[in-house]
């Protein structure tokens, strides 16, 4: 009995705020939109100005929060009943939470018209068969970084069409030196999506089904690259903090698998001339005998908080992010932008400093873009366990064939 | 009232009786020492009390922090029971806790009986070893991540030097990391406790030693029977806030391994975060808080008890 008299007093007070929601508006509104690290993401604020050009009478108040702590901390605003009229979605996991909760409005009219077909990545918001809580704005996808001086003074050709088995040999030709002056002829960071995520990619299969023998493969990969010291080992990369642009900016590694963010930053930092990188980007590795090029990536959206004192005004500016004027906006600091039309793409490859070879622009357009993970409501947990087992198998604690057999039977007994 | 005072003014200045007086008193004794409280309770109340409280009723229930919570029973409890995970946490917990008490308890008490003595420079030595209790955790976590790192760090090349052929992986191995955290807190916490030995040390009366000098008791029977029971307050206390903190074990290792390699080094503090905050299981994260508090409390009821029995005899 006590116990639930406290928890209406936790719940009342939760339910009773913000459900205030003025549709009617006339005159300047100010807009609060939550995003991460408005300073280091310049993106941001490039929307912010785009947008308040087309629509001088609404202004946008940024709600800046550190990114490592943003879907916590928009998880406590949103339960707090807080009224930012804009959420940003970093990641899809943190989408489907907060729309699982009905903490986020209902804007499936903007995603079913003519203008959200061109949105690549648009079916992974696809919530309860035919509901969308959000729209992307930019979708990234992985590609293969590579520095070209290094690749001339090693004396070998471009990676163009490479086999993981052939990424492998070339990686291995590449290394050089020992010590701190030690070379990589590629890093691979830490993360499990550039073992598990890109098999599954790859291979078709499913992260969520609960059978990982198709990870067996690239995780060989993996290990013969770590065996013969040509990425630098995943202990050291942990117990360092290594950071992937470093590696490459500073020449430590000849290829680098990585997201299409990095564009944005590599391009900027080379303005500053902070590295002197002569770098262009491939197609990633592909398993042999496929056909074209596939990989794996993840779109981030924008999304409209169900309580949001300018639910309107807040609309306006998710459809705008999404939009052809929009991603003019993005492209020009070099982002990926969700939109996808040959005028993004023309604009793109016009930036200065961006690499214009054909090789860079195939990569630029995979022929196939699959999610990086599927998104359920066991998501969550699945990620963490296929995380750890990862670790197990990268720091050669537990063997391939163990680990794979244990993330099946934790997976089967701990995800309900 | 007021027609009282107004019309008996002649048994108003007749003295009350002296006991009625005296328990007005103490009445506002206590009134006012309760005023003086009340300011920090009123915050304790709102800002502990209530959300401990809620927390408790929630291990009951379902939430996800937005929804209204629901009542499941003891759902979460049989959950935990199968929970791999958490056991495991609880079990590297425990682990953590064995090293770290120990190990700090030795390691401080032996710097406050080092330090405890007239040397030039004692000062100095002092605020040496109390610093890297003031250095911030996360740069505490970060450096000695890398100075254990298996190639290139210093406490495998020392080991390398003095001997030793396959020195251990430490952070990057399941056996070696859960040591490599014990031993880094060990360090940071020693410190802290050592003030606290000092203090203790400094409040045995130099009487007892002079007696025990005259007896003829040598260095080791002076530190059993003098030293030891004379700080016997002091090491409760040791006792106690380590063992609290080694429970509540957090952000060293968030910071030094995340929980890895693996499940290696998850404790239940961690457990309780990512079930909480980042899986939005408020419910069953409160039931893993509400064992880890009741694991806290039977260890402090029982080191109490032990004391109090100690002290009788």
């Amino acid at each position: 009995m006590l116990a639930v008299g406290l928890a209406m007093a936790v719940a009342l007070p939760l339910a009773a705020c913000g459900s205030g929601e003025d549709n009617a508006e006339s005159g300047p509104v100010e807009l609060t939109v939550a995003v991460w690290n408005l300073a280091t993401t310049p993106e941001f604020q490039t929307l912010f100005d785009a947008f308040h050009k087309a629509n001088p009478d609404i202004t946008i108040k940024p709600v800046d929060i550190l990114a490592a702590d943003y879907p916590t901390k928009v998880t406590t605003m949103l339960a707090g009943g807080d009224t930012t009229d804009v959420i940003t979605m970093k990641t899809l996991a943190d989408y489907v939470r907060f729309a699982g909760r009905g903490q986020l409005k209902d804007i499936t009219s903007l995603a079913t018209s003519t203008e959200g077909s061109k949105l690549a990545g648009l079916d992974q918001y696809k919530q309860d068969g035919d509901k969308y809580y959000a729209l992307p704005y930019r979708q990234d996808h992985w590609v293969l970084y590579y520095n070209k001086k290094m690749f001339d003074a090693a004396g070998q050709a471009y990676p163009t069409s490479l086999t993981w088995d052939q990424y492998v040999e070339v990686a291995k030709k590449l290394t050089s030196g020992t010590g701190d002056k030690k070379v990589y002829g590629a890093y691979q960071h830490t993360w499990r999506s550039i073992v598990q995520a890109i098999s599954a990619a790859q291979t078709g299969g499913d992260q969520l089904a609960g059978d990982y023998k198709f990870f067996a493969d690239q995780y060989k990969t993996a290990l013969a690259l770590q065996e013969a010291g040509a990425t630098l080992d995943f202990g050291t990369a942990v117990t360092q903090k290594t950071g992937y642009a470093s590696m490459f900016e500073t020449g430590k590694t000849a290829m680098l698998p990585m997201g299409t963010w990095y564009i944005s930053k590599i391009l900027s930092e080379k303005q500053k001339g902070t590295t002197d990188a002569d770098w262009a980007i491939a197609p990633m590795p592909q398993r042999p005998g496929a056909s074209g090029v596939t990989t794996f990536g993840a779109p981030t959206a924008f999304a409209v908080n169900k309580k949001a004192k300018h639910a309107d005004a807040a609309q306006k500016f998710v459809e705008f992010a999404a939009s052809l004027e929009g991603a003019k906006a993005i492209t020009g600091i070099g982002i990926v932008p969700a939109y996808k039309s040959d005028e993004i793409l023309k604009q793109y490859f016009a930036l200065p400093g961006m690499p214009t070879d054909e090789l860079s622009k195939k990569a630029f357009s995979p022929d196939k873009v699959n999610p990086e993970m599927p998104v359920s409501d066991k998501t969550a947990k699945i990620d963490t366990i296929l995380n750890e087992e990862h670790q197990l198998i990268m720091t050669k604690q537990k063997s391939l064939d163990d680990a794979i057999k244990e993330m099946e039977s934790r997976v089967k007994n701990e995800v309900n | 009232m007021a027609d009282l005072l107004t019309a008996t003014p002649a048994t108003a200045s007749a003295a009350p009786s002296p006991r009625a007086r005296d328990r007005r008193r103490a009445r506002r004794n206590t009134l006012i020492g309760w005023s003086f409280i009340l300011p920090n309770f009123l915050g304790f109340a709102v800002l502990t009390l209530v959300p401990v409280i809620a927390a408790f009723a929630l291990s009951f229930m379902e939430w996800d922090s937005y929804n209204p919570p629901e009542w499941v029973g003891l759902d979460n409890f049989q959950r935990l029971l199968n929970d791999e995970s958490t056991k495991i946490a609880l079990r590297n917990t425990a682990f953590y806790a064995l090293g770290h008490v120990p190990l700090t308890m030795l390691a401080a008490l032996g710097l406050a009986l080092l330090l405890n003595r007239k040397i030039a420079g004692v000062g100095f030595f002092r605020a040496a070893a109390f610093f890297p209790y003031i250095t911030s955790m996360v740069a505490v976590a970060v450096v000695w991540n890398m100075l254990f790192h298996p190639q290139f760090g210093p406490v495998n090349q020392f080991l390398q030097f003095v001997g030793v052929d396959s020195p251990p992986g430490w952070t990057t191995s399941t056996t070696w990391a859960m040591p490599a955290i014990i031993l880094t807190s060990v360090w940071r916490d020693m410190g802290y406790y050592m003030v606290l030995f000092l203090a203790g040390l400094q409040a045995i009366p130099v009487e007892q030693y002079e007696a025990a000098k005259v007896d003829g008791a040598g260095t080791w029977q002076r530190f059993r029977a003098v030293t030891l029971p004379g700080l016997r307050p002091v090491t409760f206390l040791v006792l106690i806030l380590l063992t609290v903190q080694s429970f509540k074990v957090f952000d060293l290792v968030v910071v030094m391994t995340d929980g890895g390699p693996g499940r290696a080094t998850l404790v239940l503090s961690q457990q309780i975060y990512r079930r909480g905050i980042i899986e939005g299981e408020f419910g069953y994260a409160s039931a893993i808080s509400l064992v880890l508090f009741l694991l806290v409390l039977v260890f402090t009821l029982v080191q109490f008890w032990f004391n109090n029995r100690r002290e009788r005899r």
